[in-house]
């Protein structure tokens, strides 16, 4: 029997990391990626107690000499991408968590590359010497284990748990390395004395029942004593695709925002084609200058996946947001889709209302054909040697081409 | 004001003009109903400035008025009285309503808020019988969109053809035409099929007229009168859709295909279709729902044509085979990407045109 191989392999302070290796002078240096919130922040920065998702000003003042920079969106795909790639080229079994994280089946690449730990060595190797990044990898028989295994291994560090040793690994561990502990059952855990996963393990299930109610009880207990059956899943289920662009604080009018939402919507229509899917649900978000956002969504009867049906949807969603909205400064465009379909039957539509909407008018099927004939030759030939007229000819509002940021989401 | 009426007659007049009411409306004085008496005859209005209704009561008066109060709990408290004779009477702003011992004090709403609405002369009126029209309307209705995105497609064509009535409504996924002979009429205009399925619980199903304005059009009947804002649109060239013929022609029986689809649609969810493989001899209706299951069936009947598979959306199929009126039903198809036709195998004044799923 093969030795069962499951890696969590998470890089290290992502975004962060990113910023440094584009921008050398901040090497070494305490910095955090994010305007507001903290998205991400080097080990340098953690010293000082700044921690992801804190805000801003609570960063400062722990840490005064923050330097605090914007995220390059593009480039984190650019970089997610590369290492995606070299995570594939061990084993087909990747299933992706986030942008920068993922789990890998490497039970059935031993034959070809080694042990699970030296698959392991060699994708921090790679990624290392590729990217510039670092990445930590947790090796277990269980994808529960490796990811605490590569939170334990951080920074850019990796443990190898052996069969036989989860336990003795596991239960010396602080509760809140579960997953499902969060700050509120951390606390209630503690009331009861239990502070590391083997006092969960040793604890009567009914006790546990009684804290934290069924569900949660058995899920944790199951946990503790190294129970997690869920298999690497490749074709885990995208829920939503989108793309967001930051954009100067301005009032804008639909003239301006247009060439930005053609834009956004080529990237998200080209990835949703790309992935066998189409869209039953699309969402149009808008982010004003004084941070508060608001979404309009609309879910048509046959999903779709062409540019120019997607765009008439969001062309409508986002004429409400101007028109009840038509003062504020706009800070950020996004649009998202989601009821994602693969091969979905399509009902078609007579060729009587030029408003229809979503996917089996006539209008739609016809722009299928030029769907295809865009990504044919982006294939061939690069995505940037095709871009929509109303792109080239508007005055670029937002920050960066790259800024548009590319966002599949599972959950 | 001051009437006296039978609880049950009363209770019917608000109930049906209470039917124009939208309990929704943001101005509050649409959630109210104007009731006016004079000449011995209580007239009371509903509307959502769309739709009203209007209905009309013989009563016992005392003292002629008008009131506005809330339409929901006017219309209820009366409906709660012990059966027999029910008093309102208005006094110092509000609506006393008596009857068989339990009093009930409304506050009465500013009367001179509610809307002006003045009934449209009925001349060139079209006198139809009320309940064919309202078959006739609800057979086509099923076809009419409800996306209030697509306004237009919400309503029913009624339009003029020689010596017949034809009405049209689609939602660009099938479309219902039914036509009336023997009602003449010119011209077209584009009606919201949401206050047409009132028209039978609001003003009744005896002899109607029907006036088709360019702003309004009204439906009154001796039980009231329903007016409505016409849609200002231009409806789609519908006619383009119907086919000159069709190559392939399925009999089967209606009752039989509406269970079987049915079934079908058990294991459907709304956007899993229903396959149709027609050959000689009859239909094999199947339907597979990953991760559900299966269902398969065979119904017997006659068919001419290639051999072909269609698929169709198990409720829009339900709709229409629902509404063909006769025991015999004849799908005409010429291509699994085109739409087909429906119709009774010997009344034909009903076609609803069904465009199919793409597999």
């Amino acid at each position: 029997m093969d030795v069962p191989g499951i890696l969590h392999a998470d890089l290290d302070a992502f975004y962060a990391a990113v910023a440094v290796l584009e921008n050398p002078s901040l090497v070494g240096k305490a910095v955090a990626v994010g305007s507001g919130v903290v998205l991400s922040c080097t080990y340098e920065a953690r010293e000082f107690g700044v921690r992801g998702g804190m805000r801003v000003v609570d960063a400062r003042a722990r840490c005064p000499h923050l330097i605090l920079v914007e995220g390059v969106f593009g480039s984190y795909t650019e970089y997610s991408r590369t290492v995606f790639d070299i995570f594939e080229s061990y084993t087909p079994f990747v299933e992706p968590l986030s942008i920068d994280e993922a789990f890998l089946d490497v039970t059935g690449s031993v034959h070809l590359f080694g042990s699970p730990a030296d698959i392991a060595r060699r994708i921090r190797r790679d990624v290392r010497k590729q990217t510039g990044l670092a990445v930590s990898v947790g090796v277990t028989g269980r994808k529960f284990l490796s990811k605490i295994a590569s939170q334990v291994a951080k920074p850019d560090g990796m443990i190898v748990v052996q069969p036989g040793q989860e336990l003795e690994f596991l239960h010396p561990l602080q509760v809140s390395h579960l997953w499902g502990v969060g700050p509120v059952t951390e606390r209630k855990l503690g009331e009861l004395g239990l502070e590391t996963i083997g006092d969960i393990a040793t604890t009567p299930i009914d006790a546990l029942i009684a804290m934290l109610g069924s569900a949660a009880a058995h899920h944790l207990h199951a946990l503790a004593n190294n129970h997690d059956p869920r298999p690497v899943e490749r074709t885990r289920r995208a829920r939503s695709v989108g793309a967001q662009s930051a954009l100067r604080p301005e009032r804008r009018t639909m003239e301006d925002l247009l060439p930005i939402l053609q834009r956004l919507t080529d990237r998200v229509a080209s990835r949703l084609r790309a992935k066998g899917r189409s869209a039953r649900t699309v969402t149009v978000r808008v982010r004003f200058g004084d941070l508060s956002s608001v979404t309009r969504s609309a879910t048509v009867r046959s999903p779709t996946a062409s540019t120019a049906a997607l765009m008439a949807i969001e062309r409508r969603l986002l004429q409400k947001v101007l028109d009840r909205y038509p003062k504020h400064e706009i800070t950020l465009l996004g649009v998202s889709t989601s009821g994602l379909g693969f091969d979905e039957p399509i009902q078609l539509a007579f060729d009587v209302d030029d408003d229809a909407l979503g996917g089996g008018t006539p209008h739609e099927i016809g722009s299928r054909a030029l769907d295809e004939s865009v990504d044919e030759v982006r294939r061939r030939f690069g995505r940037d040697i095709l871009a929509h007229g109303s792109d080239l000819l508007s005055e670029r509002t937002d920050f960066s081409d790259g800024l548009a940021e590319v966002m599949i989401k599972d959950d | 004001m001051r009437i006296r009426a039978e609880r049950d007659d009363l209770a019917d007049v608000l109930a049906r003009a209470g039917r124009a009411v939208s309990t929704r409306s943001p101005l509050p004085i649409l959630q109210g109903i104007l009731l006016e008496v004079s000449g011995g005859r209580l007239t009371v209005t509903g509307t959502d400035n769309e739709v009203t209704v209007r209905t009309y009561l013989e009563v016992e008066v005392t003292e002629d008025g008008r009131s506005v109060i809330p339409a929901r709990l006017a219309a209820e408290a009366v409906r709660k009285l012990p059966v027999g004779a029910v008093t309102l009477a208005s006094n110092e702003g509000e609506m006393e309503i008596t009857g068989g011992g339990p009093r009930f004090r409304l506050r009465e709403m500013v009367a001179d808020d509610f809307p002006k609405i003045s009934d449209v002369a009925m001349d060139d009126s079209i006198q139809v019988d009320g309940g064919q029209l309202i078959r006739a309307l609800s057979q086509v209705g099923i076809a009419a969109s409800t996306d209030d995105a697509r306004p237009t497609l919400t309503g029913v064509l009624f339009e003029g053809e020689g010596d017949s009535l034809r009405l049209v409504a689609t939602d660009s996924y099938r479309l219902g035409v039914r036509d009336l002979d023997g009602i003449k009429t010119e011209g077209s205009k584009i009606v919201p099929y949401r206050a047409l399925r009132e028209l039978g619980r609001t003003i009744g199903s005896g002899s109607m007229s029907i006036l088709l304005g360019d702003r309004e059009a009204a439906f009154v009947t001796a039980d009231g009168r329903l007016t409505v804002r016409v849609i200002d649109a231009t409806f789609p060239n519908y006619g383009q859709l119907l086919p000159d013929g069709h190559s392939n022609r399925l009999t089967v029986d209606k009752e039989a295909l509406l269970e079987a689809v049915g079934r079908a649609a058990l294991v459907a969810e709304d956007h899993i279709p229903v396959r149709l493989a027609m050959h000689a001899g009859g239909v094999e209706l199947n339907v597979v729902r990953q991760e559900v299951g299966e269902e398969t069936e065979f119904l017997e009947g006659e068919y001419v044509g290639d051999d072909m598979t269609i698929a169709f959306n198990t409720r829009y199929l339900t709709d229409g085979v629902n509404a063909v009126d006769d025991e015999k039903i004849v799908i005409e198809t010429s291509d699994p990407l085109k739409p087909g036709l429906l119709h009774g195998a010997e009344k034909t004044d009903f076609q609803y045109l069904l465009m199919p799923v793409r597999l």
